[in-house]
């Protein structure tokens, strides 16, 4: 078959447009596509969130202002409320500022022609860096430095067997920082390369109709029907895969925070 | 050869989603009301699971 030659040629070229290419100045100064990226969906973020808020009302009417509510009661609600108690109120901006960000960097890759900002690892390790150094922070102001360290490990066991549980546990907070930045990372890479690979193939079914019209071309782009179906549905999932990513990054978050907030 | 590695990695972590997500539906089954925290953990044991998926997709892409 010689599109499904052409296609993993192509894929490969769509995946060196993936890495980070410099628009403007060198490599060591200067402005990358996914700068480009995220100042964008920051734009976008104000616009919404100036448009939503333009009017303050008690009781808002617009459905722009009422869709912007019921968004952040849910994550109020579902993430801050239920996993941190009452007492998250004071992590309530932190959360909320890490999933708009997200989720409008990951909506912004779904639109045709534009990468997800935090398609790439540098942008996802620095995300998930600052929720690290947070729940930290919060675990040695709360316990102590000390305190933080010890509540690694459940009290009441042999000094031995808590030594060993304490290693495993320091090693598996040290890896939160990891699975947090690839997943988010892996989620947005491979769904973009998926839309690609089906996009690829659309067009590629297509192309011979297109340059000479006989009825083995026709017959020939048939298929192409079924690809765009699926890179239809496969668009679909990604949107909702990327509205589900942010909410996971930031219910982990709070999980965490949770756990280094309460003593063992 | 990584992609055949990638494609025996992703079985277990198949797996596990399944299972989450059976959990979760029976629950659901049981006690519609729980509907809402259900998910939440639903959500929340598929990302750990999905977690050891993506790190191998990453090493198949690294080689």
């Amino acid at each position: 078959m010689e599109a499904f030659k052409q296609l993993s040629a192509g894929i490969d070229h769509f995946i060196s447009t993936l890495l980070s290419q410099t628009i403007y100045g060198n490599d060591l100064v200067g402005i990358t596509q996914y700068h480009f990226y995220i100042a964008l969906g920051i734009i976008l973020l104000f616009v919404f969130v100036f448009a939503g808020v333009k009017k303050l009302e008690l009781v808002p009417k617009g459905r722009f202002v009422n869709i912007f509510e019921s968004i952040f009661e849910y994550i109020q609600n579902s993430v801050v409320y239920d996993v941190l108690g009452p007492q998250g109120r004071k992590h309530l901006p932190f959360l909320m500022t890490l999933f708009f960000f997200i989720l409008i960097n990951n909506l912004v890759g779904n639109i045709p022609g534009m990468k997800p900002g935090t398609g790439t690892i540098g942008v996802t390790l620095a995300l998930a860096t600052i929720s690290f150094i947070y729940f930290i922070v919060v675990g040695v102001k709360s316990q102590g430095v000390f305190g933080y360290l010890k509540s690694l490990a459940p009290k009441g066991l042999n000094p031995i067997i808590t030594f060993v549980i304490w290693l495993i546990e320091l090693f598996s907070t040290a890896l939160r920082l990891i699975t947090l930045a690839v997943r988010l990372f892996a989620n947005l890479f491979a769904g973009h390369i998926i839309i690609a690979a089906f996009a690829l193939l659309t067009s590629l079914f297509f192309i011979p109709l297109l340059q000479q019209f006989t009825l083995g071309n026709l017959v020939g782009a048939i298929p192409s029907i079924a690809w765009l179906a699926i890179l239809v549905f496969i668009w679909a999932l990604e949107i909702v895969v990327s509205v589900i990513q942010a909410f996971v990054f930031t219910i982990l978050s709070a999980v965490y925070i949770q756990i280094a907030e309460e003593a063992h | 050869m990584s992609v055949i590695g990638y494609g025996l990695a992703v079985l277990g972590a198949g797996v596990g989603i399944g299972l989450a997500a059976f959990g979760a539906a029976t629950g659901t089954a049981r006690q519609p009301e729980v509907r809402s925290n259900l998910f939440q953990i639903f959500i929340l044991g598929a990302a750990f699971v999905e977690a050891l998926a993506l790190i191998g997709f990453v090493l198949a892409l690294i080689k």
